[in-house]
């Protein structure tokens, strides 16, 4: 999840308006939906893959550990899709010729479908993100909370994970009932802790004039049309050339 | 003579829980003071910068702004923020927002100024503590010293008369320090107020004009720096030690000769030391020592 946050916050492509990303990115996840996965799903897959290393400049291993997670369920999912079991004789399990082409269609269009949304989650920061939902009409008490709780996230992962080095450099976690434990003390101090810091939080935000309203400098982001129509056509290419290739191939 | 900026008188608070934490306390805070307030950990430091902007109510006894009681209404604790900045010692209790410039812009927010006098003060105040560079970073991925320093902008982009600070070099590494003073410095030359909180009689002592020390929940003397942290009374009383520069200077023989200041910096002892060991000096051909420190004592 740091990666993930880190390389947000630090691609290419991160000052771009996120409609400039999400315009892209939704329009080839609707083409692997609606077109025939063979064609399309390679081409979407490419087209963000290429987008995200080549053009956001983030590292190749970040995006294959990300996407590496999803494929583990899906590559554990497939055989079930693969082998079909009859009982009306009996029981019967063989591989069907359906079932082959489903799951191979299926792998293909999740695979294609990951890596869209991949792209985006590593080419814009989430504050982003959260930020876009008051225009889409979300209370702004809402996405403030939403706000903080993704700072505090950063807080307690980190004081998380301190207190559990400071508990096994004391052996808290030497054997597993001690582990359980010693994550339940883990658990219950961070809780306090947790607390106490937004008490503090307050303090701090009343000094600087807080009426109940987290109020900030929205991000400088300035929606290029240049850009906008740069992702329809990436959408329009891939959805012309995974035409023509359908149509190669029947 | 006219009432000083902020007051303190016979401060008292007990938190919930009834812990108290200050008895009885009086402090007196003069417009273009540097003021530290000297105690060892758990004396009432915080507590009572706590009560310097509002957001702790004394159990007994008062704020004075002008000298006029401070009130709590909410329209009264805002016009006092506004005059008084607060920062806290942890950073990651102050920044909230995603980015450096997007929490920096908060103060000025609140104090009703448009979107574009915001960011300008948020430049500046970046500016003033050099961390421009830090503007479009998130707040999460930032160092210690870092967001020390993007906290402290946070209020100073508010332009308090009064900035107060809660132990500003706790966890700083040295360098840390010398830049947070030498920015501290530089707006005690623009007119603000200065009043912090430390444990480190050496920096109060290097820096400050003005002392409180702090013994049990109490101030038990205040007034000139070398006046103060020369009394070895109080220092006994406070449990701290004297100030390594002072203990230096009167050994060599400085502290006694009423007529010469006695230096506070440690270039200036050093270079006392020098004169004294007859050494060659190194630094005074690169820049020239003040005044009062080039003079030997046996002059």
């Amino acid at each position: 999840m740091r990666a993930i946050d880190h390389h947000a916050w630090t691609n290419r492509w991160r000052r771009w308006h996120p409609a400039e990303k999400l315009l892209p990115a939704s329009g080839l996840l609707v083409l692997t939906l609606i077109l025939p996965p063979l064609t399309t799903a390679p081409l979407v897959l490419a087209g963000a893959v290429l987008a995200t290393v080549r053009g956001a400049g983030v590292p190749l291993p970040t995006l294959l550990s990300v996407l590496a997670a999803p494929t583990a369920f899906l590559v554990a999912g497939i055989p079930f899709l693969a082998v079909s079991v009859d009982f009306t004789q009996g029981f019967d399990l063989r591989l069907s010729n359906d079932g082959w082409w489903l799951a191979l269609t299926t792998m293909l269009r999740a695979l294609a479908a990951m890596s869209c949304l991949a792209f985006l989650i590593l080419t814009t920061p989430l504050t982003d993100w959260i930020t876009s939902l008051r225009r889409v009409g979300v209370p702004s008490g809402v996405v403030e909370l939403i706000l903080l709780t993704y700072r505090l996230i950063f807080v307690f992962v980190e004081r998380a994970l301190t207190g559990h080095q400071a508990q096994t450099a004391r052996l808290g976690h030497s054997r597993v009932d001690r582990s359980v434990r010693s994550l339940g003390w883990l658990a219950g101090n961070l809780f306090q802790r947790a607390l106490a810091q937004a008490r503090r939080l307050e303090i701090g935000l009343l000094a600087r004039g807080y009426t109940g309203e987290l109020r900030v400098l929205a991000p400088p982001h300035v929606l290029s049309r240049t850009r906008l129509a740069a992702g329809l056509g990436l959408v329009g290419l891939v959805g012309a050339a995974s035409g023509l290739l359908a149509r190669g191939f029947s | 003579m006219t009432a000083p900026l902020l007051a303190a008188r016979g401060l008292e608070y007990a938190y919930p829980g009834g812990v108290t934490a200050l008895r009885g306390l009086d402090l007196n805070i003069e417009r273009g003071w540097k003021l530290a307030v000297l105690g060892p950990n758990g004396s009432g430091k915080t507590t009572l910068l706590l009560h310097l902007n509002g957001a702790c109510k004394p159990t007994r006894g008062e704020i004075r702004l002008d000298g006029q009681p401070a009130r709590y209404d909410h329209r009264a604790l805002n016009q006092w923020r506004r005059r008084v900045g607060l920062v806290l010692q942890e950073p990651d209790d102050q920044l909230f927002a995603a980015t450096v410039e997007q929490d920096v812009s908060f103060g000025p927010l609140n104090l009703g100024l448009s979107e574009a006098e915001a960011a300008e003060r948020v430049h500046e105040a970046l500016t003033a503590l050099r961390v421009t560079h830090l503007a479009d970073r998130p707040t999460h991925a930032l160092s210690f010293g870092q967001k020390k320093r993007v906290a402290i902008a946070g209020v100073l982009a508010m332009r308090p008369e009064i900035l107060v600070l809660d132990e500003p070099t706790a966890g700083l590494d040295p360098h840390g320090v010398t830049h947070l003073l030498g920015v501290l410095q530089q707006l005690r030359e623009a007119g603000t107020t200065l009043v912090f909180s430390t444990h480190d009689v050496d920096l109060a002592y290097g820096w400050a004009d003005q002392v409180a020390v702090f013994h049990e929940g109490a101030v038990l003397c205040q007034g000139e720096t070398a006046a103060v942290l020369g009394n070895r009374d109080v220092l006994h009383r406070a449990r701290l030690r004297p100030p390594l520069l002072l203990e230096v200077t009167e050994m060599l023989g400085m502290g006694r000769d009423r007529l010469q200041p006695t230096p506070r910096s440690r270039e200036a002892v050093l270079e006392l030391l020098r004169e004294r060991l007859g050494r060659p000096s190194s630094a005074a051909f690169m820049e020239p020592a003040p005044a009062h420190s080039r003079r030997g004592p046996l002059e």
